[in-house]
């Protein structure tokens, strides 16, 4: 069973109403939250089994934004969409959030940064969650299902929510860096030790550069600072790309219908365009032409649409895994 | 699914599922797989204690195998067969991750993976050590195993079925806790019942092969309509015929 439908959308869109907001405060989400009516989002299902499966399938995709590789405040975001949709479904007993042995180590340091940040607020929305018993710990993340599918979507999540993804930040780390200070120290201690003149270790020992560590550091430094800007140029470049793409969408969209149109109504005018002309015996009877492209042109291609859409489903099978 | 047994707890306080006890979800498929099942495959899914034995597992397999009735008995229709398979074949295994565990709960019991291990033991055919076990000494906690990982259950000598584990999770306070109610049943397969020949109402229950009076072979008769065709008022067989009682796989329904 394919994804549920604008799921993605929405909670993306959230979220990067919340990013924008640049705070983590619950008291935001929790307006954006009801600007938009979010809990209606599990409306419309009426059997049990196909709200259960939905309700799941939608936690399953908001906790996701609750793990690296998110940035922190998407994480924030997530946590607390996690608990609006927990707390707002409709599903009884409620549905759980699948938490797997892998992921917990890496929560429970995410739980203890909110502390030490004193984002209590956010700490103590997830001590609800705990204390309500939303969670299922599990063994893996997904829970399979056995159903053979024509292509499996990859989601794609939205760069913007990602940290840049900094590889040589997580080779070069800060204990990296100190462990490297302390053994060159060693080194030079040692070469003057072995030296003739106890102060500085001989000439012909001095095989590398005194200072690499320190340019290691401030290339590193720099690699950063040089990713920032390139993140910043790229989400300016989307933001125009994308303003001038929907414009460009839009009259893309709007010519290809009104091509057909266009296409129909020449035909129409050609054909009708020669208008035999009465014999002057019935002048009052003159043939009129009349211009029928906003009458049964556009009734036709909606309804057509219409028809396409209501193909019925491929049989749903009785006994689905899920 | 699982609405049935859901928050279910024991009347016996003994009978409560301990906390950080695993669950384990899995998938036994049925054992003969036709092209009409290609999309999805016919199974049930089975609800069991990280704590629990697999001879508890393996008792709680419902598959129609074990209920078949062998002998031809078309000259004593009503003599009620003494034994069905389950309980003249008691032998099983479950094999995961290179070790068959074997039933030896009873004195009939026998190694059916010891012609397995012969075979692979008798040249290089790189599967390595297998092993062979007693069933009931081990419970699920022991076992390594690997999610969606297919393993095998096989009984009644060569009836296999894939065992698929699907989820390991802790078990939580929703869930069922009467340990009694595990291995639980959540989902199971439907099929289509054979019915009668003749009246196409009743489930059949008797098969026919060269048969006189049947227009098929093999011919499927529910239980009156058999008698009604091939035995007369006193009870004498009428024309020729083998016939043997028929148990449909559908009956589990």
């Amino acid at each position: 069973v394919s994804s549920v439908p604008g799921l993605q959308a929405d909670c993306e869109e959230l979220l990067g109403a919340f990013q924008q907001a640049d705070t983590v405060r619950f008291e935001r989400f929790a307006e954006l939250w009801r600007e938009r009516r979010f809990h209606t989002i599990f409306y419309g299902r009426i059997r049990a089994l196909e709200r259960n499966k939905v309700t799941k399938k939608t936690l399953e995709l908001a906790q996701q934004y609750f793990l690296p590789p998110y940035t922190f405040q998407i994480r924030v975001g997530a946590l607390y969409l996690l608990y609006g949709l927990y707390s707002t479904q409709l599903c009884q007993p409620k549905q759980k959030i699948r938490i797997a042995l892998k992921d917990w180590p890496e929560i429970q340091r995410f739980q203890q940064d909110l502390i030490n940040s004193q984002h209590y607020d956010a700490a103590y929305i997830f001590r609800t969650l705990r204390l309500a018993r939303a969670f299922h710990f599990t063994a893996m993340p997904k829970l399979l299902n056995y159903r053979t599918k024509k292509k499996i979507p990859e989601n794609e999540f939205k760069e913007e929510f990602k940290d840049p993804s900094n590889r040589v930040n997580t080779l070069i780390t800060n204990d990296v860096l100190e462990e490297l200070m302390n053994i060159h120290d060693h080194y030079q201690k040692m070469k003057c030790v072995i030296s003739a003149d106890k102060s500085q270790p001989d000439k012909a020992l001095s095989l590398i550069k005194d200072d690499f560590v320190v340019t290691l550091k401030d290339i590193t430094l720099e690699h950063q600072e040089w990713q920032k800007n390139r993140m910043k140029l790229f989400l300016n470049a989307k933001e125009t790309d994308e303003k001038s793409n929907r414009k460009e969408e839009g009259t893309l969209l709007e010519s290809e219908g009104s091509e057909r149109a266009n296409a129909l109504a020449r035909i129409k005018y050609r054909s009708y365009s020669a208008v035999v002309e009465a014999s002057k015996s019935r002048r009052h009877r003159q043939v009129k032409l009349e211009s029928s492209e906003s009458g049964t042109n556009c009734g036709k291609s909606p309804s057509r649409s219409k028809k396409n859409s209501r193909r019925p489903q491929p049989a749903r099978r009785r006994d689905s895994l899920e | 699914q699982e609405s049935h047994a859901v928050g279910k707890r024991p009347h016996n306080p003994t009978d409560l599922v301990a906390e950080g006890d695993l669950l384990l979800t899995l998938s036994i498929f049925y054992p003969v797989i036709f092209q009409k099942h290609k999309d999805h495959k016919p199974n049930q899914t089975v609800l069991v204690l990280g704590s629990q034995k697999l001879t508890e597992l393996r008792d709680s397999i419902s598959c129609v195998s074990d209920l078949q009735i062998g002998g031809e008995f078309s000259s004593q229709p009503d003599q009620a067969p003494e034994h069905i398979s389950k309980d003249l074949y008691k032998s099983a295994f479950f094999y995961f991750e290179g070790i068959f565990y074997n039933d030896k709960r009873y004195p009939e019991c026998r190694d059916l993976s010891r012609t397995i291990i012969e075979w692979s033991e008798s040249h290089d055919r790189g599967y390595g050590n297998l092993q062979s076990v007693k069933m009931e000494d081990y419970t699920f906690n022991d076992l390594s195993l690997k999610i969606g990982f297919p393993y095998l259950f096989c009984h009644q000598g060569n009836c296999e079925h894939i065992i698929i584990i699907t989820d390991i999770r802790l078990v939580h306070h929703d869930d069922c806790l009467d340990r009694n109610l595990y291995p639980l049943l959540i989902k199971k397969h439907w099929l289509c019942t054979r019915k009668c020949f003749v009246c196409k109402m009743y489930t059949a229950r008797w098969v026919t092969n060269k048969d006189s009076l049947a227009p098929e072979d093999p011919c499927f008769f529910c239980d009156v309509c058999f008698r009604m065709l091939h035995y007369d008022a006193e009870g004498n067989k009428l024309g020729e015929f083998l016939a043997y009682p028929y148990v449909d796989p559908g009956i589990f329904n």
